[in-house]
């Protein structure tokens, strides 16, 4: 039995002393999941999924049933699994946490998608700046083949074959968008794909391909191990389970948290348990949610509000991969939101013009907002520029590039007006 | 650039020849390498052995911001730019390095041995302000404990901080 405030992805990471020991996993429910779901009727693990309503943990929140329902009824012999561990939202940390202390409930959750699909091999793409990780997840990956959970005939089911590849990023926050990371797989520059194409129809080398994010992947077992219902109710309406959050800024205790969705936000920044307030002394004054792609919130339209995914929405905020930077007051928005266009201006891949040249104009036009050398009308064609690159741009990164820059436009327009150039008086007569 | 072409051969066996794998195997390489980067020669053997075209190769080479083609500095001090870090003290780092080495940003010092520059995230934000070299992430940094770090580097070790 599951019960909520009960750590459910974050159990073992604080409990396990070999994090890649399949017998000590196994001591904590390890692989309980997977044991259910070959019990199994297909259709019934895809129904449980779709009671649990687990949303993609990578940030697009999408409802995984629906996605693993899709990939289900996709044709083809040949399917893939790819777990995408390419964490490179600023703020967030957690896949981080999962893989070197629990790499064994992520490859659970890979094998049991390998199941369902009948799939022969599975991919883990994880970001080249986790190298020393993948060295863990190698040795849980060994570990797991040698007790029988991969490789040839998995627990004992004649043709049930099934590998899982680590494959490297190298420094690329593009590749985190899901085709891109396919083209990276393919040992391919990691530019995304135009799609359609969904990639559940025509994804790795064509092939229909499943991409799901680590901490869904984690979720898995659990989903069929306590049933869908009971992860259900972990959650909310809107969404069942618990999220992992990533706290960091100015608040006293940075760090990884597990809360249930539906914990107050207040709850979330001030008590003890979790961020403890202010670390500065000074008023805290905004919240960036769900990494640089994310939207921002104004702390003092904050106080009510649910950390779920419907109370995020409400405040037109949103999760996104759980990331909570808190700002105090002596943040200058503009001057923040410079920093994140410098981000998205490094990380544009190029491939299309109103992203790789619309990061840079925004990043120069919110410069001059910053030096207060705004001239009048620059207001104007910042809003332009940010509908164009979002309606333009052929990925989520682009089109994502203005949700931190509308919230802050929103929340804080006396800050983008302090940045306007004082008026030039009109020089009357002569110079001399 | 200090592996032989056995030690880089064994790297590429040790991915299985995967083309697949190809970033990994330049990962591998450049970080066994003293110099730390991919030199022409080793684009040229691994292409080979993966089967791929040399164009194909350096398209990876330059997309990709951890593989380097130029050598690098014997520590290359990257530090994170990300927002959560540069407003919990990451903006002292650049400062504070550019009075220690008298270099500016980018720039590698004249005995070689230290360059710094900015890099987005590493996904130790809790940690912040960060420095990492090569796997090594040194966290929670405050202007003391980075004149400590150089000073240990130059006697060539450095203290868990
Ligand atoms: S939106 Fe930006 S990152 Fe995405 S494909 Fe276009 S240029 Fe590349
Ligand atoms: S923001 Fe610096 S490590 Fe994540």
């Amino acid at each position: 039995m599951i019960k909520r405030n009960q750590p459910v992805l974050l159990e073992r990471v604080n409990k396990m002393e070999h994090a890649t020991d399949v017998a000590e996993y196994e001591r904590y429910q390890g692989f309980e999941g997977l044991k259910k779901a070959i019990e199994m009727d297909k259709e019934t693990i895809l129904d449980e999924l779709d009671i649990a309503h687990l949303r993609g943990r990578g940030g697009a929140a999408f409802p995984l049933g629906k996605k693993w329902r899709h990939l289900y009824g996709s044709k083809g012999d040949t399917k893939y699994i790819v777990c995408n561990a390419d964490e490179g939202e600023p703020g967030t940390f957690k896949d981080k946490a999962l893989l070197a202390h629990d790499p064994l409930s992520v490859i659970e959750g890979m094998v049991i998608a390998g199941y369902l699909f009948s799939a022969k091999a599975g991919y883990i793409y994880m970001r080249g700046e986790y190298r020393r990780i993948q060295k863990v997840f190698q040795e849980a990956l060994d570990h797991a083949e040698a007790a029988g959970f991969l490789g040839d005939n998995i627990l004992g089911i004649e043709g049930f074959d099934y590998k899982i590849t680590i494959i490297s990023g190298a420094g690329a926050y593009v590749c985190g968008e899901n085709s891109a990371l396919l083209n990276s797989i393919e040992g391919k520059t990691g530019r995304p794909r135009v799609k359609p194409p969904h990639l559940a129809d025509v994804g790795l080398y064509l092939k229909p391909t499943l991409v799901n994010n680590v901490e869904s992947f984690a979720g898995i077992p659990v989903i069929l191990r306590e049933g869908g219902q009971a992860y259900r109710d972990l959650g909310t309406e809107d969404g069942g389970g618990t999220k992992l959050i990533c706290l960091s800024g100015h608040v006293k205790n940075r760090g990884l948290y597990e809360v249930n969705l539906g914990t107050p936000l207040h709850e979330i920044i001030y008590s003890d348990e979790y961020g403890g307030g202010s670390s500065t002394g000074n008023p805290l004054k905004f919240i960036h949610f769900g990494g640089q792609s994310g939207p921002i919130g104004a702390v003092k339209n904050l106080d009510d509000c649910i950390y779920s995914y419907e109370g995020l929405w409400e405040k037109n905020l949103s999760i996104g991969s759980g990331a909570i930077v808190v700002m105090d007051d002596q943040v200058s928005i503009v001057d923040y939101l410079v920093q994140v266009a410098v981000f998205f201006a490094h990380e544009s891949c190029g491939k299309c013009t109103p992203c790789r040249l619309g990061t840079t104009r925004i990043l120069e036009l919110l410069t001059k907002f910053n030096k207060k050398q705004a001239e009048s009308g620059d207001l104007e064609r910042l809003e332009h520029m940010l509908t164009h690159v979002t309606n333009l741009s052929a990925c989520g990164l682009g089109q994502s590039v203005a949700n931190p820059m509308r919230s802050g436009l929103d929340y804080f327009p006396e800050e983008f007006e302090a940045g306007l150039k004082e008026a030039a008086v009109p020089v009357k007569g002569g110079l001399w | 650039m200090g592996l032989s072409l056995k030690e880089k051969e064994a790297i590429i066996f040790e991915n299985d020849s995967d083309p697949q794998r190809i970033l990994n195997i330049f990962l591998d390489i450049q970080f066994a390498s003293e110099e730390g980067y991919i030199d022409e020669e080793t684009a040229k053997l691994v292409g080979s052995h993966l089967g791929l075209s040399e164009a194909r190769v350096y398209e990876l080479l330059s997309f990709y911001a951890i593989l380097k083609t130029e050598p690098q500095a014997k520590y290359v001090l990257k530090i994170c730019n990300s927002t959560p870090c540069l407003y919990t003290g990451g903006d002292m780092l650049a400062e504070v390095l550019e009075t220690i080495l008298e270099v500016p940003i980018d720039q590698a010092t004249p005995d070689g041995l230290f360059m710094y520059h900015s890099i987005p995230c590493i996904g130790a934000c809790d940690q912040g302000p960060v420095i990492k070299i090569k796997d090594t992430v040194f966290s929670d940094l405050t202007e003391e404990k980075v004149y400590q770090l150089i000073d240990d580097l130059r006697n060539g070790c450095y203290l868990e901080l």
